[in-house]
């Protein structure tokens, strides 16, 4: 399993924003995207956001655990996204973007199944900022 | 013998004998006022309708108890009645003139420290106009005398007076600020003054390197008013003298959601990455090992 560094587009790029507490710049370097497929480990599903972490191993065998923070439970639950979408074991591929303090933490706001299902995905409209 | 000519009768005739003959002139005014008085009820009656159809107190105010999706949302309730949150910033296209040093007051450039670009990274309040525009459900609960809004995110509340009463003299500076709130016909009148030089928008994503800040002179005037029974039109007029020269307006929507309640939101419970440095989390130290 390999950690891929991706560039998104801008779809992406705000949707830690849409979903957070804070700004999304205050936490996440936009500059500095990331996908890693692995396993998951834990979930907390918690406010202020749920956090989820998978276990990456590189090529040479190196295990590396990532956590990713997605949005607040319950606006989730509002948009039809309850705790048992992520359970331990699953392996995904999440997109996101690096913790600006450089640690092995992101914002991952795009989750891929092995199956192909995607949750916590916006559309343009819901993520874009607008002025 | 020629018969006499028999004599016609006519309207004046009639009209001498009693009865009821309208003229050309006064059948025409007739048509008239008829008509106008269909177009008149015509053009009032979705006044009407509306008048009677939104929610209304016993005393016949509009009532505004329920949850709602605020400004920070893309309001296309359907099956499922999911608005789509949003990120919302105030829009520079409404605002007044810059007063002298005001655009410089306003639009500072980001630190990069997110203790002072975004303090509520590290959980602290924020505040009045942002949370206007923030994507989080809210509860208003209304009662003859005052209007109680319960707010999802940060788990802020405001208990707003509806009397008309004026704001108290020395009122302190707060987060929120202080709240009056008057009836102006079917529309609500908040009145707030008292907050905080703090910040304006839900974000600053869309501009990363420029904040913007309102002053502690901010005076913010919502007029909320329904358009159907789930549309509320709301309407922010914010006056910030130290800033602009005149104060603008911008208009929003809040929709009812009859369905929806309000979550419990505890910032502090698991900000992992608080101020922007991230704690390891249990899994991580014993990959890290």
């Amino acid at each position: 399993m390999k950690i891929i560094p991706f560039l998104f587009g801008a779809l992406f790029l705000f949707a830690g924003a849409a979903f957070s507490h804070h700004s999304f710049s205050a936490e996440y370097d936009a500059t500095k995207p990331v996908t890693v497929t692995g396993v998951v480990k834990k979930v907390e599903w918690q406010n202020p956001h749920i956090w989820f972490y998978v276990e990456v191993k590189d090529e040479s065998g190196k295990v590396t655990t990532w956590g990713f923070s997605g949005g607040p439970p319950g606006m989730l639950a509002r948009r039809g996204i309850t705790k048992d979408v992520l359970k331990v074991g699953d392996v995904i591929k999440v997109e996101g973007f690096r913790a600006k303090d450089g640690s092995n933490n992101g914002s991952g706001g795009n989750v891929t199944f092995a199956d192909g299902r995607k949750v916590f995905a916006g559309s343009a409209e819901d993520v874009a900022p607008r002025e | 013998m020629q018969e006499p000519q028999r004599h016609k009768d006519t309207k004046a005739d009639r009209r001498d004998q009693g009865e009821f003959v309208p003229s050309r002139r006064s059948a025409f005014v007739s048509l008239c006022l008829c008509g106008f008085f269909v177009c008149a009820i015509l053009a009032l009656m979705p006044a009407l309708l509306h008048a009677q159809s939104i929610p209304r107190t016993s005393e016949g105010r509009p009532n505004f108890t329920g949850v709602w999706a605020g400004p920070g949302f893309t309001h296309r309730v359907g099956p499922g009645d999911t608005d789509a949150p949003r990120v919302t910033t105030y829009d520079t296209a409404k605002m007044s003139p810059f007063k002298p040093g005001g655009d410089a007051f306003m639009n500072r450039p980001a630190t990069h420290d997110p203790i002072k670009d975004d303090p509520t990274a590290g959980c602290l309040p924020n505040g009045l106009t942002r949370q206007i525009l923030s994507p989080y459900a809210q509860q208003w609960i209304q009662t003859p005398t005052q209007i109680v809004v319960l707010y999802e995110y940060m788990h802020f509340f405001r208990v707003i007076p509806t009397d008309g009463r004026p704001h108290k003299k020395d009122v302190e500076q707060t987060w929120m600020g202080d709240s009056v709130a008057k009836w102006e016909g079917d529309t609500l009148v908040i009145d707030t003054i008292g907050l905080k030089e703090w910040m304006l928008d839900a974000t600053h994503d869309s501009k990363p390197d420029q904040l913007r800040i309102h002053s502690d002179q901010i005076h913010v005037t919502e007029r909320l008013r329904y358009v159907d029974p789930t549309t509320v039109s709301y309407q922010v007029t914010i006056d910030d003298p130290r800033i602009f020269t005149a104060p603008w307006s911008q208009d929003f929507e809040m929709k009812l959601h009859p369905t929806w309640k309000i979550f419990e939101f505890v910032c502090e419970e698991n900000n992992r990455c608080i101020f922007g440095k991230c704690t390891e989390a249990d899994v991580q130290k014993t990959s890290r090992e």
